[in-house]
């Protein structure tokens, strides 16, 4: 297929997806025992005021209707009102996730780097000391789970490195009139340990990525005939066989996004960094439906997103996709 | 007739022991390593209520108590022997990582041998599906699940379950195509079988090994996520899970206080089981798969070595 | 031949360490030479050691392998050295051509790239001037220069095999290994690519070492062959001689199992199995199998005898005619 067809295939796809997870936020809500009134802690609610707000909530209509007043809410961009303040969930959406991709991104930048090289020297020099280690360590950190490798960071690399364990910024910072520098190294020095445990988890997954797409491709003929060319070893590896494990490894590191979207969920509660994952966290405790599904949903997006870019990476990576 | 059929076209049954994946499974390291590792887990967990020197809600001191020799790791935020608390989490932490594993494999199976075995318009359609399914974060979806439909152990189970189910679809779906392209399904479908039969007497034998080894990664994946689900809040408070006593410890301060005994060791164990499943389910994978890894690439060289004697001198 | 052969293998033995202790012995003490300009073609049933051999002549064996015996390039050993010895020969002195139905290049670089990739690595050219050298090699096989940009996939089988003929002559190697270069691809393609070998050996003097076990094919385009069997030479010499007046039995009964498309000569199958290389073999290798056995052939290895002008056989019975 050409180029063209297939970025529409793959836009249509990553909307379809959208769709189908706001669908599934509709049913498991309206599916759940009770409805939404029980589960708003209305203590005091007469029945009155129950009713009203079945009313208002839309909860009278049959569930065709509500579904489809959901869905066009949805397109205006209304996703409801939290039950914690009674505000708009979408605007209050946006900082935590600002908050988060940094973070995200810092770490998972030093995981890959970190892991793509890791990955190469234990496929390169297989059947070595080195390799067995590279594999038992990127395995071992991938199955610490990824709260409690937080945790002990907290423990014991906290103090040792002076770094800070609790939100995002120094709540005192403001009251000494700081220069931009010092607020930037602040939210820096904030971001070090969450990010650190998120590049610890996925390191591992990302080394033995690599090493597995990568021994792979040695098994080619066309890395046979690399080497009958006379190249040697080292360059085999890096002008052939890497060049081409790059397609199953960014498929790889890709599909982790589910991944990397736990791993935030997870941190930011043991960092209580007011993320994203730290909203969806606490919508939890507090019963805020509606700020629940909004996360949810704006998490789901994202990673959708993100497979859509991997997805159109794709043609520059494999010329035969697109024949 | 049908009778007669099967007799024609059944293959011979082989002795177990002989089979080729089991001798493959027998010298591999890794295999061993892992099956031998769970053996002595799950006996622990059966177990538990006789060897744990402690019950498991008796309060036997003072809260984040620090290890002693009567107290082994300690005591947790509840006054509760740690030694005690690890093994009887044994058991729930492997009760669902093996019930949900058992969901996803039903679901993802039967998906998946529908897809393959049925083909097209059902298959395109169940492989959509699954597709939708794998583009949707896990954990977000399991912690909305969880929020709204209440914290019981069988939720969570579902729960994983349910999610879960994907991979197995698709491993499984390859796997039915392929075997049901061989030439003993369609001679059997000729002679009149049904597709049930066919299904139950044929495809699934072929399938069951692929389907042991994924289940196994699935039973290291979920006990993962329960982990994680635990953690949030969403777990079963009455079970005593490894993930539950991670969050009990941090949710009472065990940080602040120090007390690294409450909380390192079900990370630990919950780290030792995943590596374990992970390396028998790979294992086992790589012996239903005996894919010759050839490789031209390799740092270490051939050797020269001398000539060996001649046996005739040539003319 | 009076001139001094581009390449002599002398007494060439193959392991393989299968771990346990066990070894395979894929080639054991096989002896040729080839003059400059000579197309000899290397044939024998599948297992027999003649892929084996030709990748021995390249290094380009797995770790698992020792090698013993002599590769002389031109009079130099090029083998004595081991990987280091050898490898700055690759492509430049000796080059080799896989089989057709192989992947020979990366499916994700350009057919150009690939090709100058080669000489750059080898100083031969760089830059503007390869890739007008590559435009100029792929012309020479019959492609279009301009064809260079394209990706693998876009070429049909035939020419992808054309198109490793032209990266393989990139450096000016005096000697091309062809590995069954023609399997796998259609008649009409096996003899063009046959026709391109022939015309580059005889206009560029490039000695070629063809693998295969296509008995016509040797027969059309190679002026000697050597038949492997059990990893050593069983018949070595000009194709004429091997045709009709074979002098090992091994060599006589293969070339009476070829369906003849000339001749009303029915298809002789040869009885039994090539013994296996990873248990020691003493005597005749072929005595199980051979229709003219005797006693000798049970109890000593036949050595390499010269039984003709340029003509050997590792028979018993070769060296009783006068």
């Amino acid at each position: 297929m050409r180029s063209t067809e297939y970025v529409v295939r793959r836009i249509a796809f990553a909307f379809a997806t959208i769709f189908v997870a706001a669908t599934l936020n509709f049913v498991i809500f309206r599916a759940a025992p009770g409805d939404a009134t029980t589960a708003m802690r209305c203590l005091s609610c007469t029945d009155e005021v129950r009713a009203q707000l079945r009313q208002e909530l839309g909860l009278d209509k049959s569930k065709f209707q509500q579904y489809v007043i959901y869905l066009k809410d949805l397109a205006h961009g209304d996703l409801g009102r939290s039950f914690q303040n009674r505000q708009p969930v979408l605007p209050q959406l946006w900082q935590p996730l600002k908050n988060t991709l940094p973070m995200l991104l810092l770490g998972t930048f030093f995981s890959i780097l970190f892991g793509l090289i890791t990955g190469v020297v234990a496929a390169w020099r297989r059947g070595t000391l080195p390799e067995r280690l590279s594999v038992w360590t990127g395995l071992a950190f991938f199955s610490l789970p990824t709260q409690w490798l937080g945790i002990m960071l907290i423990l014991y690399l906290a103090d040792p490195l002076g770094l800070p364990t609790n939100g995002i910024s120094d709540p005192y910072l403001s009251f000494s009139n700081p220069s931009l520098w010092a607020e930037f190294t602040d939210r820096l020095s904030h971001m070090v340990l969450p990010s650190l445990t998120l590049g610890l988890v996925l390191f591992g997954e990302y080394t033995l990525i690599t090493r597995s797409a990568l021994l792979e491709t040695f098994g080619e003929d066309y890395v046979l005939t690399a080497r009958a060319k006379g190249l040697t070893t080292w360059q085999v590896v890096r002008t052939h066989a890497f060049r081409n494990s790059l397609l199953p490894i960014t498929t790889l590191i890709f599909i982790s996004l589910g991944f990397i979207t736990a791993g935030s969920i997870l941190i930011e509660a043991v960092f209580n960094y007011p993320g994203i994952g730290l909203l969806t966290y606490q919508s939890v405790f507090q019963k805020d439906y509606p700020m629940l599904q909004g996360a949810f949903l704006v998490i789901t997006a994202s990673v959708v997103i993100a497979n859509l870019i991997a997805d159109l990476l794709y043609i520059k990576l494999d010329p035969r996709i697109v024949e | 007739m049908s009778a007669q059929a099967e007799g024609l076209v059944v293959a011979p049954r082989r002795r177990l022991r002989d089979n080729a994946v089991v001798v493959a499974l027998r010298g591999s390291h890794q295999a061993i390593f892992g099956g031998a590792v769970l053996s002595v887990v799950i006996l622990i967990a059966l177990l538990a209520p006789w060897i744990a020197p402690y019950g498991e809600h008796e309060r036997v001191g003072e809260v984040f108590e620090p290890p002693s020799s009567a107290h082994w790791l300690g005591l947790d935020d509840g006054g509760f022997d740690m030694v005690s608390l690890m093994m009887f989490g044994t058991r729930v932490s492997l009760i669902v990582g093996f019930s949900a594993a058992l969901v996803a494999m039903l679901i993802g199976g039967s998906v998946g041998i529908i897809a393959g075995f049925f083909g097209g318009r059902t298959d395109t359609l169940l492989m959509r599906i699954t597709d939708y399914f794998i583009s949707i974060p896990d954990l977000p979806l399991m912690i909305v699940v969880a929020a709204v439909w209440g914290r019981s152990l069988r939720n969570i189970i579902l729960i994983i379950g349910v999610i879960y189910w994907t991979s197995t679809a698709r491993v499984v779906r390859a796997q039915v195509k392929s075997v049901r392209e061989r030439g003993y399904i369609r001679r059997t479908r000729v002679l009149g079988a049904s597709n049930m039969r066919l299904i139950v007497r044929h495809v699934l034998p072929q399938v069951a090994p692929l389907l042991v080894a994924t289940s196994v990664l699935m039973v290291a994946y979920a006990i993962f996520a329960e982990t994680a689900i635990a953690f949030l809040g969403l777990g079963d408070p009455s079970a005593t899970s490894w993930g539950l006593l991670i969050e009990n410890a941090f949710a009472r301060d065990a940080i602040t206080v120090g007390a690294w005994w409450a909380i390192v060791p079900p990370g630990i164990a919950v780290a030792i089981v995943v590596v374990a499943l992970t390396m028998l389910g790979t294992a086992i994978e790589d012996a239903l798969n005996p894919r010759l890894r050839v490789s031209h690439v390799s740092v270490r060289r051939f050797k020269l070595r001398a000539a060996p004697p001649r046996p005739e001198d040539e003319t | 031949m009076s001139a001094a052969p581009v390449l002599e293998v002398q007494d060439l033995h193959v392991w393989f360490d299968l771990g346990h202790g066990r070894e395979l012995n894929a080639v054991q003490g096989a002896s040729l030479t080839l003059a400059r300009g000579e197309r000899m073609g290397l044939v024998g049933e599948s297992g027999c050691g003649k892929t084996t051999l030709s990748l021995a002549l390249m290094g380009l064996l797995p770790p698992n392998a020792s090698v013993a015996g002599h590769v002389l390039l031109d009079g130099v050993d090029i083998l004595a050295g081991g990987e280091d010895s050898l490898r700055p020969h690759r492509w430049r002195d000796i080059a080799m051509v896989f089989q057709g139905a192989m992947n020979a290049f990366n499916p994700v670089k350009r057919i150009g790239s690939q090709i100058v990739e080669a000489m750059e690595l080898h100083d031969v050219a760089s830059g503007r001037a390869a890739q007008a050298r590559c435009g100029e090699l792929l012309e020479l096989v019959g492609i279009r220069a301009e064809r260079a940009n394209r990706f693998p996939h876009e070429f049909s089988g035939g020419m992808r095999q054309r198109a490793a003929i032209a990266m393989a002559l990139s450096c000016q190697p005096r000697v091309l290994l062809a590995d069954e270069p023609t399997t796998a691809l259609d008649v009409m393609v096996q003899a063009q690519i046959l026709q391109l070998l022939t015309r580059l050996s005889d206009e560029l003097g490039l000695a070629i070492i063809l693998v295969t076990h296509d008995l016509p094919v040797v027969a059309q385009t190679c002026q000697t062959a050597a038949v492997m069997y059990a990893g050593r030479v069983a018949e070595l010499g000009p194709t004429v001689a091997l045709y009709d007046a074979p002098r090992h039995p091994y060599t006589r009964m293969l070339f009476a199992a070829t369906p003849d498309l000339t001749g009303t000569a029915g298809v002789a199958s040869i009885p039994g199995a090539p013994p296996r290389l990873d248990r020691p073999l003493v005597a005749c290798p072929f005595a199980p199998r051979c229709d003219s056995v005797f006693g000798t052939c049970r109890e000593r290895r036949p050595p390499l005898l010269t039984v003709g002008e340029g003509h050997l056989a590792a028979c018993h019975l070769a060296g009783s005619v006068a």
